[in-house]
């Protein structure tokens, strides 16, 4: 694994398949008719802190320059996302314009589970914490906006009402 | 976000996940329910309502997307595919990806019940290095999965040198299966 690179996994295509958004769209669908928004949520909260660890170092020795590294690469091999990432006041922040997954679930006419914009911020959250940030997330359902920042008593928690029900 | 880009990454990951905490069966369960019958319905589409075309139509489609290095032939008797490198695969050995004791398990654990409602059987061979083969026919033909170079020729994965190139290798093998249990390992 190469650890300069702002990815901790890499691909020999430029982007990704998109017809994988419906797998998972789908495997948050199974997990919460089977264990409930609970089991999802500690799906989301392990994969962030297990598979995406990797990730969690990067942040963590790269700071806040990581991070936007980071998500430019990451939405840059996601197929037909549109964002602008940009650091301003000491928060990395990525607003998205156009979510590709809600884009593709949309396009190929899919039910979205309506939860779906909350495993941005569990999974960011789990991934984040372990640096020493935060992650707030506003919007979505096809655009939001995430800010990554320090962690401390000061930053008000997050407030789940202020992420879209994605339809 | 979870990305598509390294979707089988955590896919990958996510098997053992359920592993972990309801067993096999709750992976089973995870590629019927999930990935066969939610995740896949544009496959069904074509596969169950279409046969052998359908099949032509999802995989030309889904295996250009990932970019793999595949062959297919069809007949109007049989379809079946050579995959001298599987994306998916080829993803986690590069990256060194390997949290679920098979992955390649999933593939038959998605297209074997729909197989099966589409009223066809498999026949189907892995190697767990990314290479494999798939012969899809009729539940009513009895004919035997094809010997090596006779269907597809030079492109047959079975006559590549890396098809079992060590000892320690071992090829899973399916007959007429479309259960992701019937197999057996042969070294």
């Amino acid at each position: 694994m190469n650890t300069s690179a702002p990815l901790p996994y890499t691909d020999t295509k430029r982007v990704g398949a998109a017809d994988f958004y419906t797998a998972i769209n789908a495997t948050f669908r199974f997990i919460f008719r089977r264990f409930g928004r609970e089991g999802l949520v500690r799906y989301w909260h392990d994969l962030g802190t297990s598979y995406y660890a990797p990730v969690s170092s990067r942040w963590k020795e790269g700071g806040l320059s990581a991070v936007t590294a980071y998500w430019q690469a990451f939405f840059d091999a996601e197929p037909g996302s549109r964002v602008e990432i940009s650091m301003v006041e000491n928060e990395a922040r990525v607003c998205v314009k156009e979510c590709p997954a809600i884009q593709h679930l949309r396009a190929q006419g899919r039910e979205i589970v309506p939860f779906f914009c909350q495993h941005c911020h569990f999974v960011s959250e789990a991934i984040a914490q372990p640096a020493g940030l935060t992650v707030r997330v506003k919007g979505g359902n096809g655009s939001c906006e995430q800010r990554f920042i320090k962690s401390g008593p000061e930053v008000a928690p997050q407030r789940l009402e202020d992420i879209a029900t994605a339809s | 976000m979870i990305g598509c880009y390294d979707f089988c990454g955590h896919y990958e990951w996510t098997f053992a996940w359920f592993e972990e905490l309801g067993g096999h069966n709750l992976v089973r369960a995870y590629w019927l329910e999930a990935i066969s019958q939610d995740s896949q319905t544009h496959a069904e589409a074509e596969i169950v309502g279409h046969g052998i075309e359908g099949m032509k139509r999802y995989w030309e489609h889904t295996l250009a997307e990932e970019a793999a290095d595949h062959v297919m032939t069809a007949t109007d008797k049989v379809y079946r595919i050579d995959m001298h490198q599987c994306p998916s695969k080829g993803f986690l050995i590069r990256n060194g990806l390997e949290q679920y004791r098979d992955y390649c398990d999933h593939c038959m654990g998605w297209i074997g019940p729909m197989m099966q409602k589409a009223g066809f059987v498999v026949d189907h061979e892995h190697n767990h290095r990314g290479q494999c083969w798939w012969e899809m026919r009729q539940k009513s033909d009895p004919t035997p999965p094809s010997a090596p170079g006779t269907l597809s020729g030079e492109n047959d994965v079975r006559l590549l040198p890396g098809w079992k190139s060590d000892l320690a290798d071992t090829i899973d093998h399916y007959e007429r299966a479309t259960d992701p249990d019937d197999k057996t390992t042969v070294s």
